[in-house]
């Protein structure tokens, strides 16, 4: 069943793209992470160009941002304060992002600079994830208790302008949460992804934030750095395509919920080790495909507007006369969908509770 | 050293999944590291 995407102009499987968009959900529930970097790559495997996915994948992740980061605030697990200064951080980070990505579109390597960047991102991410997955699973087996030391004073501990941030009860630099946020909105404006997998280790390991408060907290700078990419993404270079942004939210938001509900009851350190073995698969096809496969030509049929129906004509004409106000619709359409599904799901979770009690 | 260079037989022997694993990400670095060089020649 395919349909005809009027912005990215391809032809796409809507079965393909919601199910991958679904499962890709799914294991982001499950892990916190591996939304954006799966879902990119697997949407240029299925043929729609890099600089689109890259966009539109962007927004899909400020849906399901703040379907998770909405259930976040229902629990009021979420530092705002601390949030907010890796969103300063953000902003800049995402601002020399596009204007690399500007620079690298304009000399007509963009594509390579995506692809080498998922590839060695998922590299990286695979590998530690892998050697962290079974180290775990041999300490379980020989039953060696580890104690880690939480906190370890790097230079960037030491830098100025000290704030408190009552929520997580920390003293500390504004600066840090800034710095980790320039290179979490750089990359998301390049990669089109969240940035979870910097920004979850960084809250851990560098600020120090207590555990409950980092999914919340960094679902939260995640909602605002994607707003910018999505935004700049779609004023600068028109690749917003709301009609894939609905496919991929519809996917996801039902997958995230879904993996929230499947972490609750399952030890994910054996699913780790697999989550790893897939992403080094997907940077290995990520790397055939850059370096050995044939450069395939695909024929993209140039399709006159007046051939294609009235709503993709609608939409091509919308992001076309007015980009500014087509984005800011793609963005008021994601964050919609994405706080419907978090209500949605609260009044499933209620429903359940009510009618099938945990029996004590 | 050279105590070390003769356990490795036999660590390859008793590890021989996280040899494999081990040798595995060796390979697909190097494929990575190699493509990346070969890409912008």
């Amino acid at each position: 069943m395919e349909v005809f995407l009027p912005i990215a102009e391809v032809s796409v499987n809507i079965i393909a793209i919601f199910s991958l968009s679904g499962i890709v959900g799914i294991l982001s529930g499950l892990f916190g992470v591996g939304g954006g970097f799966l879902m990119t790559p697997f949407l240029i495997f299925l043929g729609v160009p890099p600089t689109y996915a890259v966009a539109n994948e962007a927004n899909n992740i400020l849906a399901t941002s703040v379907s998770g980061s909405t259930t976040h605030y229902l629990k009021n697990t979420l530092d705002y304060k601390m949030g907010m200064m890796i969103v300063v951080g953000g902003a800049i980070g995402t601002l020399i992002g596009i204007y690399t990505f500007t620079y690298f579109k304009g000399i007509g390597k963009i594509d390579v600079v995506i692809s080498l960047a998922y590839m060695y991102i998922l590299a990286i991410i695979g590998t530690a994830m892998l050697v962290e997955g079974l180290g775990e699973i041999d300490k379980a087996r020989k039953k060696i208790f580890v104690k880690k030391k939480l906190h370890v004073h790097y230079w960037i501990h030491g830098l100025p302008l000290r704030m408190r941030f009552q929520k997580s009860k920390l003293y500390e630099s504004a600066f840090t949460p800034i710095i980790i946020g320039l290179f979490v909105g750089f990359i998301a404006a390049i990669m089109g992804i969240g940035g979870a997998f910097i920004l979850v280790p960084a809250m851990i390991y560098i600020i120090g934030m207590p555990t409950k408060l980092i999914p919340g907290t960094s679902l939260f700078v995640t909602i605002f750095v994607s707003i910018i990419v999505t935004f700049l993404h779609s004023i600068n270079y028109g690749s917003i395509d709301l009609i894939l942004v609905a496919m991929l939210v519809a996917g996801s938001i039902i997958g995230v919920q879904c993996g929230q509900k499947i972490g609750e009851s399952v030890d994910s350190t054996g699913l780790k080790t697999l989550l790893a073995i897939l992403l080094l698969l997907v940077g290995i096809a990520i790397a055939y495909d850059s370096f050995f496969a044939e450069e395939i030509i695909r024929e993209t049929t140039k399709v006159d507007t007046k051939n294609l129906n009235s709503f993709s004509q609608f939409i091509k004409r919308l992001s076309n006369e007015v980009p500014f106000l087509y984005s800011l619709f793609s963005i008021i359409f994601a964050v919609s969908l994405g706080i419907a599904g978090a209500f949605i799901r609260r009044f499933f979770s209620n429903l359940r509770k009510k009618y099938f009690p945990k029996k004590n | 050293m050279p105590d070390l260079i003769k356990k490795i037989p036999l660590e390859i022997k008793k590890n021989k999944i996280k040899t494999s694993i081990f040798l595995g990400l060796f390979a697909y670095w190097g494929l990575i590291i190699v493509g990346t060089f070969v890409q912008f020649q």
